[in-house]
């Protein structure tokens, strides 16, 4: 059953829209992220869900309740925020313990849950400490802390590992996919980092101009992006997105580009705009049909990124880290065709096509 | 600075400037230690030749003094009590929700601030007949009010201001209701900026003399600014000697309030370079 239920929910400030009808089951003890780049509406969906805004139109639902009207702090939901939102003239130990005192839990009770949750992130030492003399990791530490003594239905976490250095976001990234299997609980996750939400999703919401463009598995939506922003989005270095044309050609039809063509199988239509998404490891230089002029290469040492002129487009071609390309020489490639995505042009939907290499 | 020349120099600079400034202060508390005869001796004497505090005793025993500086106390907290949660809660307002006119409401207010004084003083000294408030230290609260409220509320602004959004929200996810997570969290967030505005609201209430002058004519509402004038300075006849003790009575609370919480006030002048 879904644990939270997005159905046609509006959001707009004024005249400005930033969810525009959004749709979306999340079923209990997912770990779902919203991802997009920022303005996209992630944030605002969020807030939506925590009750920090309310919807122009449609119904939100946390389990079996509509709570469009329900006050932030009755719907069992707790929030990790990208500041961390610590009260600065709280404690540690009282920060963690605020949330239960809203609720009336009394004294002994508060301090052993408090107990517990310190001792489950490793901040029993600190707890007579003020947000100020911790460290950012520690601040993130507490803030989920503050979450977790709640036994909250959801968490809710907008950007909580944007504030932390590199090293400390590969660590407290482990550190929630831990959390998330010991809890077992739906977590909610707003991200603008697609390491982040590929890395710690069972599914992904990608969002973009207040639309979900596309929701699913890590892997599916990178395998089987369904639209051209998705297919941008997604992956780093970018998919190669190169504008063509189908053509008639023999009985069936040709994908045709400057410097490249290729064989469409079944669908499509003749004449009809398409773009053809490539991602660079899908791109095999040495050998081919086609040519390509070496601009750039970039050795990261566990591979290497060349950038080649495609028929006068740049395109991102990801190499093992052996083989020398010389800048300016012209090398054959190939492309791996079961791995190619083509998107209408014109309204950026994904197309079914099926492409083959020209018989050499 | 490097030189001990230039510290030196730097040094008595500074010492001039805190001695001009203090004179009058140490002069009037001299005046007021001196014996009535002392007082008009030629060549004057700077340090008494004889301390005496019968001027006090004079003005606490036999002039209605005490009941002015009840009146100026009564008036100085409640003045600063109705500004500041007037202030505090305005302000909250102003920064937190989002409604039509939002702006033009903060400029409107900051507008009355820049009219003369004296040119809300008739329509207030009507506006408080007509309530049937006329002459009572009430009517001097409200008048105050108009004018420190519009300073409490933009001081107050800029300092809520530097408090972040998420603190609210994340206090009303852990169940707070909006009123406790003002309470909770924005209060003590603010408390330097609300120390401050009390502080500036209190001498503002405590030194007014003109709307005290024309709004109140009775000694039971009169505070000690007109009441000491009226008393003792008479187009016959000025009581140095008594004049000298009352101003230094007056200035106490003020000289006790500023040493305490010093540090707060210099803050408040900072206020709107504090962000975050």
């Amino acid at each position: 059953m879904a644990d939270v239920l997005f159905q046609k929910v509006r959001k707009a400030f004024g005249s400005a829209v930033a969810v525009k009808s959004l749709d979306l089951a999340i079923g209990s003890g997912e770990f779902v992220s919203l991802l997009g780049p920022s303005g996209c509406g992630k944030t605002t969906t969020l807030r939506m869900l925590a009750g920090l805004e309310f919807p122009t139109e449609g119904e939100i639902r946390i389990g079996d309740r509509v709570v469009n009207a329900v006050p932030p702090g009755q719907r069992d939901i707790a929030m990790v925020f990208q500041s961390y939102a610590l009260y600065p003239h709280m404690s540690v130990a009282e920060n963690i313990a605020y949330p239960l005192k809203k609720r009336g839990i009394g004294r002994a009770e508060r301090d052993a849950k408090v107990a517990s949750v310190a001792a489950t992130l490793q901040l029993g030492a600190l707890l007579d400490r003020k947000p100020r003399q911790l460290s950012g990791g520690q601040q993130q530490r507490v803030a989920l802390g503050r979450a977790l003594v709640r036994d909250p239905k959801v968490f809710l976490l907008d950007e909580p590992l944007s504030n932390l250095d590199a090293k400390l976001r590969a660590h407290m990234r482990a550190e929630l996919i831990e959390l998330h299997r010991k809890l077992g609980k739906t977590f909610i996750y707003v991200t603008h980092d697609q390491l982040e939400a590929m890395t710690m999703s069972d599914r992904v919401a990608v969002m973009h101009e207040g639309d979900l463009q596309q929701f699913g598995a890590p892997m599916q939506v990178y395998e089987k992006p369904a639209n051209l922003f998705v297919a941008g989005f997604i992956g780093s270095p970018a998919m190669n997105l190169l504008a063509g044309v189908l053509e008639p050609s023999g009985s069936g039809l040709a994908f045709v580009r400057q410097g490249l063509r290729l064989a469409v199988g079944d669908g499509g239509q003749a004449g009809q705009k398409v773009t053809l998404g490539v991602r660079p490891e899908d791109i095999a230089l040495g050998s081919g049909p086609f040519v390509a002029t070496v601009r750039i290469v970039e050795p990261t040492g566990h591979e290497t990124i060349v950038i080649a002129d495609i028929g006068g487009q740049s395109a991102i071609v990801r190499v093992q880290p052996d083989t020398a390309y010389a800048v300016g020489s012209e090398t054959p490639f190939a492309v791996r065709t079961s791995r190619l995505h083509a998107f209408d042009s014109v309204t950026g939907a994904r197309l079914d096509l099926a492409f083959a290499l020209p018989a050499s | 600075m490097k030189t001990i020349a230039g510290r030196i120099a730097f040094n008595l600079f500074a010492w001039t400037v805190v001695l001009v400034t203090a004179f009058p202060l140490i002069w009037m508390i001299l005046t007021s230690v001196k014996p009535q005869f002392e007082l008009f001796r030629i060549p004057p004497t700077f340090w008494p030749e004889q301390i005496t505090f019968e001027h006090y005793v004079r003005l606490i025993y036999e002039t209605p003094f005490l009941k002015y500086m009840r009146n100026s106390l009564i008036l100085g907290f409640a003045t600063t009590i109705v500004v500041v949660v007037v202030a505090t809660l305005g302000a909250h307002s102003l920064v937190r929700f989002r409604y039509p006119g939002r702006e033009r409401l903060a400029q409107m207010v900051l507008f009355t601030y820049l009219l003369p004084s004296v040119v809300l003083i008739l329509p207030l000294y009507l506006m408080m007949v007509w309530l049937g408030i006329a002459n009572t230290i009430f009517s001097l609260v409200i008048a105050y009010t108009t004018f420190a409220l519009p300073y409490a509320l933009w001081l107050l602004r800029s300092f809520m201001q530097g408090i972040p959004d998420d603190l609210e929200a994340a206090a009303l996810v852990d169940g707070a209701t909006r009123m406790e997570a003002f309470v909770d969290v924005i209060l003590p967030q603010a408390l330097p900026g609300i120390i401050s505005t009390s502080l500036f609201t209190f001498i503002l209430a405590w030194n007014e003399y003109l709307y005290a002058l024309v709004l109140v004519n009775t000694d039971e509402a009169r505070p000690l600014t007109t009441g000491v004038m009226s008393m003792l300075v008479s187009a016959f006849n000025i009581e140095w000697s008594l004049l000298m003790a009352a101003s230094v009575m007056m200035s106490l609370p003020l000289i006790i309030i500023f040493a305490f919480l010093q540090t707060y006030l210099t803050r408040g002048f900072g206020a709107g370079g504090v962000k975050g």
